[in-house]
């Protein structure tokens, strides 16, 4: 059967993730700034949670806290982004977002070739000094918190008598609870008077100035914000993963992924990123080899019926050979061609058109709707 | 005969509103002002003719024939020549770059920077510099000579005398009375008396809207008429 | 401690003074410059006139690498000897080029041209989604052919002239054919791009249109139509870049070969100062120089293989802090 979302284990990488690009776009969509770097932060929290538990970093145990050590992710990855801004906020347009990227691919050649980091730098770190499993609730009461990851992560039986989850399950809910008081804590700051500074940034940032706002401070604050939430994000991706490489933190690559889910779901709209993100990973599933969330091929399997997957197309090439060619784990195709698309005709991303069509943020519309509200 | 007829433009940049109905007319030969206060629309209305801004409503003649819609390339293959306000000479490009690029296709480049060096003699001696170490005035020129080897049959030119020193005004008040000798000229001058000298006749725009016409030689500087227009 | 890394710094340093590795290294810069300036070039001219920072230019050095190896493989047999493969070379640099500006031309007025009014962010967003799809569909073709088998591609590499695979003895140093070779091709792309730029009537229309498109559109010329063969021009010598790096063991015909020559190019244009030519020229010397004795500083005393590319990061932040315009840039022109 066709499932309409992946399965929970790709919907925890939407979450993390997801959570990566909306703090890419909290500096990118609403300051104009675009923050082509913005993967040295996600790899700095994910490298940072590692680099504790293997007992690499002074003064922190192994065992600290996970919920500590994600809220000291943020502040390391905050301290470096005051430091990158600092500099690269005299800068304006390409320029800014080619200092960013020069920035981080330092970082990530460097990362790359540290044995500090692990004994194969390349292939990156993975957790091997600590115990203790990453647990996300309130730190020092253990009622009140659960494991994540998938073989360590805690499961749950029995809970009010009827409800029972796997170590997925268990690691889905807490990723999500950290990843919606993130979200909240973004939208709180983008409400605020701070947040319409920083739109007022990017729809005339002379016009702000003008006005008396020192845009400088107002900025750095701003990437600062969003380096901390990338770096939660990259926490939560080393303590899920428990590993991970260059490749998938550091490299500006990442960024890229955290862009076209920006784009996809809406740039400027706090939540539309991790919209995307779940528009490109349901995409990816679809079409890969396995299909283990009930993709395309599967099914095709299921209803062409062998004749017609052996059926030839051309010069010797079955329906099915057709299928596995062109389709099968080329997901990135079809994305690049939905961004390409997204890009020239539908530039305000899925949540921004749905917004611009109900004049408003979708919750409040619908509410508004359901309440009967006239406007 | 009408060259040059603009109707009822309405144009915007962006969402404001700058033209607010511009009509003008120029015949050919003539040599016709556009004066009025700052950011009032003068330079809009150029940019208008050549459609670099083109107008939302109304229409811009040249020769009968309907300018609006088309490409700026278009119009200036037609004969309308630019001379902009700053000049906008090339200044990475040397002196005789910038005249050799103003050469349309079907002309002999090297006679037509002859002819551009005999009229601006000063030129000849810094073609192979790089534009942007002349002076104002020497840029000013090069910028006439540039819109004069088109062989424009109108002339659009934009502050002339901005920024320059009297003695150097003078010579580019010359050289546009010697251009004016084969080609029509409309012309946007904050220097009135300037302006009324070397016009025909001239136009005062005001808030996007010509609001008064008449004959340059039969107005002064100080005419109450102008004054009202102009003074801030 | 201290004392002993000291002395061994010392005496590197010692070594590397000597003629015969400043030499090499030299010669080793010159032919990492070559190839910065040929991935870089396109770039540049690009950017100059269209403000549009192309993300898709990697790909396209890509694509050129892999359709240079799919003409050398068909054209040259085991049999040929070195003068004809280096004909055929020339021939296919030739096809590469034509190909390339071809999609590179498509490309532009296909999608590109959709996006001058708007912000120029709009313009990295398309083009690197483009990369997507051309980086997918190389990785299709080249799975469903069955081209590469290993991660360097046997055949292609097997097409060069047995004596660029030689090392070529020039008194004090021996230098590899390939570097040689590489240099010369370099240059005579330089001179080409230069003489067309300073020499050709278009030429100067691109150099007018890079400085103020408006002013040339307003002398009557087709400035849209200029930005088509600037594209296809920029794609073409992307591609022309490709091929030659098919032959260099160091780089090969890869679909990573998209982004890790982008990167360096965007380094290049950008030390250089974005859009001038010239910058891009004095900037790929300065990327090659400086990645070709970090590179001897890693092989010989400092155990750290990133050693050159993070050099070259390195620079280009360097300079955004210092001299943001970079070297030959304008401020205001820079100022897209």
């Amino acid at each position: 059967m066709v499932t309409v979302l992946p399965d929970v284990e790709t919907m925890i990488t939407v979450l993390y993730f997801g959570l990566f690009a909306m703090s890419f776009d909290f500096i990118s969509g609403y300051t104009g700034y675009l923050s082509f770097g913005h993967a040295a932060f996600y790899g700095t929290g994910a490298y940072f949670v590692i680099l504790v538990a293997n007992g690499k970093i002074p003064m922190l145990g192994t065992g600290t806290p996970f919920i500590y050590l994600l809220v000291l992710a943020g502040l390391v990855a905050a301290v470096l982004a005051v430091l990158i801004g600092a500099v690269s906020f005299r800068l304006s347009g390409v320029y800014f977002a080619m200092i960013t990227l020069g920035f981080s691919q330092v970082l990530y050649v460097f990362v790359r070739d540290w044995d500090f980091v692990a004994s194969n730098p390349r292939d990156g770190p993975a957790v091997l000094g600590r115990t203790e499993p990453f647990s996300i609730g309130v730190p020092g009461v253990d009622s009140l918190n659960l494991a994540i990851g998938q073989l360590a992560g805690d499961s749950v039986e029995g809970l009010l008598g009827f409800l029972s989850f796997g170590t997925t399950e268990v690691s889905y809910y807490m990723i999500g609870l950290v990843v919606l008081a993130c979200y909240f804590a973004m939208q709180r700051i983008i409400h605020s008077p701070f947040g319409k500074v920083l739109v007022a940034i990017r729809e005339n940032e002379e016009r702000a100035e003008a006005v008396g706002y020192n845009t400088f401070w107002y900025k750095l604050g701003a990437f600062a914000v969003s380096a901390f939430f990338a770096a939660v994000a990259g926490g939560l991706f080393a303590g899920f993963q428990r590993s991970v490489s260059p490749e998938s933190s550091f490299y500006f690559l990442v960024t890229g992924d955290a862009l076209l889910a920006s784009i996809i779901g809406g740039f400027g709209t706090l939540a539309g990123p991790l919209y995307g993100w779940l528009f490109d990973e349901t995409v990816t599933e679809f079409l890969s080899k396995s299909g283990e969330g009930g993709g395309l091929l599967p099914y095709l399997r299921d209803h062409l019926g062998e004749a017609t997957m052996t059926t030839e197309l051309y010069n010797g090439l079955t329906i099915g050979q057709a299928i596995d060619t062109f389709l099968n784990g080329h997901a990135e195709l079809y994305v690049g061609v939905i961004f390409v698309l997204f890009v020239l005709f539908i530039p305000n991303g899925l949540l921004g058109t749905v917004r611009d069509r109900l004049g408003g943020p979708v919750g409040k519309q619908v509410a508004a709707r359901l309440r009967g509200d006239e406007k | 005969m009408t060259l040059l007829q603009v109707e009822n433009a309405h144009t915007y940049y962006g969402e404001s509103h700058i033209l607010e109905g511009v009509s003008l007319e120029v015949e050919e030969g003539e040599v016709v002002a556009l004066v009025g206060r700052n950011g009032v629309g003068k330079t809009t209305t150029l940019r208008t003719i050549l459609q670099l801004t083109a107008p939302r409503e109304g229409t811009v003649r040249y020769r009968g024939e309907d300018l609006t819609g088309r490409e700026t390339h278009e119009v200036a293959d037609m004969g309308v020549g630019w001379i902009p306000e700053e000049r906008r000479i090339f200044t990475q490009l040397s002196v005789e770059e910038n005249v050799r690029v103003a050469v349309p296709k079907d002309r002999d480049a090297r006679e037509a920077i002859e002819q551009a060096f005999d009229t601006f003699p000063d030129l000849r001696e810094f073609a192979d510099r790089d534009a942007g170490t002349l002076s104002g005035g020497q840029q000013q020129m090069l910028a006439l000579a540039r819109g004069l080897v088109g062989e424009n049959d109108l002339l659009l030119v934009d502050e002339p005398s901005e920024g320059l020193a009297p003695l150097i005004v003078e010579r580019v008040a010359e050289a546009l009375s010697n251009a004016a000798e084969d080609t029509t000229l409309l012309l946007v001058e904050q220097n009135l008396p300037l302006a009324l000298d070397l016009a025909d006749r001239f136009y005062v725009i005001d808030n996007g809207q010509v609001v008064d016409e008449g004959d340059a030689d039969e107005t002064a500087a100080d005419d109450e008429r102008l004054r009202r227009y102009l003074s801030a | 401690m201290m004392e002993i890394v000291l002395a061994g710094f010392i005496d590197a340093l010692g070594q590397f003074l000597r003629p015969e590795n400043l030499a090499s290294v030299l010669v080793d810069g010159l032919a990492k410059a070559a190839i910065y300036v040929m991935i870089a070039g396109g770039l540049t001219l690009i950017f100059g006139l269209m403000g549009v920072l192309n993300f898709a230019h990697g790909s396209m050095t890509m694509i050129g690498a892999y359709l240079g190896g799919l003409l050398m493989v068909f054209a040259v047999g085991g049999a040929s000897g070195g003068a004809t493969r280096l004909l055929v070379f020339f021939l296919t640099l030739a096809v590469t080029f034509a190909l390339l500006a071809g999609l590179g031309g498509v490309v532009e007025v296909g999608l590109i041209r959709r996006l001058y009014d708007r912000p120029p962010v709009y313009q990295i967003l398309l083009t690197f989604g483009l990369t997507l799809i051309l980086d997918e569909l190389v990785r299709i073709a080249v799975l469903f052919y069955g081209m590469q088998p290993t991660s360097d591609w046997q055949a292609a590499l097997g097409t060069k002239p047995w004596f660029l695979s030689e090392s070529v003895d020039l008194g004090l140093i021996s230098v590899s054919g390939l570097s040689l070779f590489e240099i010369v091709v370099g240059a005579a792309t330089v001179a080409g791009l230069w003489a067309f730029l300073t020499r050709t009537r278009y030429g100067l229309v691109i150099r007018a249109g890079s400085e103020d498109a408006e002013m040339t559109e307003a002398l009557g010329i087709d400035v849209r139509r200029v930005f088509t063969v600037v594209f296809a021009l920029g794609a073409g010598v992307a591609g022309v870049a490709g091929t030659l790096l098919m032959w260099d063991p160091a780089w090969g015909a890869s679909v990573p070969l998209a982004a890790d020559t982008l990167l360096p190019a965007f380094v290049v244009v950008i030390i250089g100062g974005l859009g001038t030519f010239r910058g891009t020229v004095v900037a790929a010397v300065i990327v090659g120089m400086a990645d070709s004795v970090t590179t001897w500083w890693f092989v010989n005393e400092i155990d750290f293989a990133s050693l050159p590319e993070m050099t070259i990061f390195l620079i280009l932040v360097a300079m955004l802090i210092l001299r943001p315009q970079g070297i030959f840039g304008v401020e205001e022109v820079g100022g897209h």
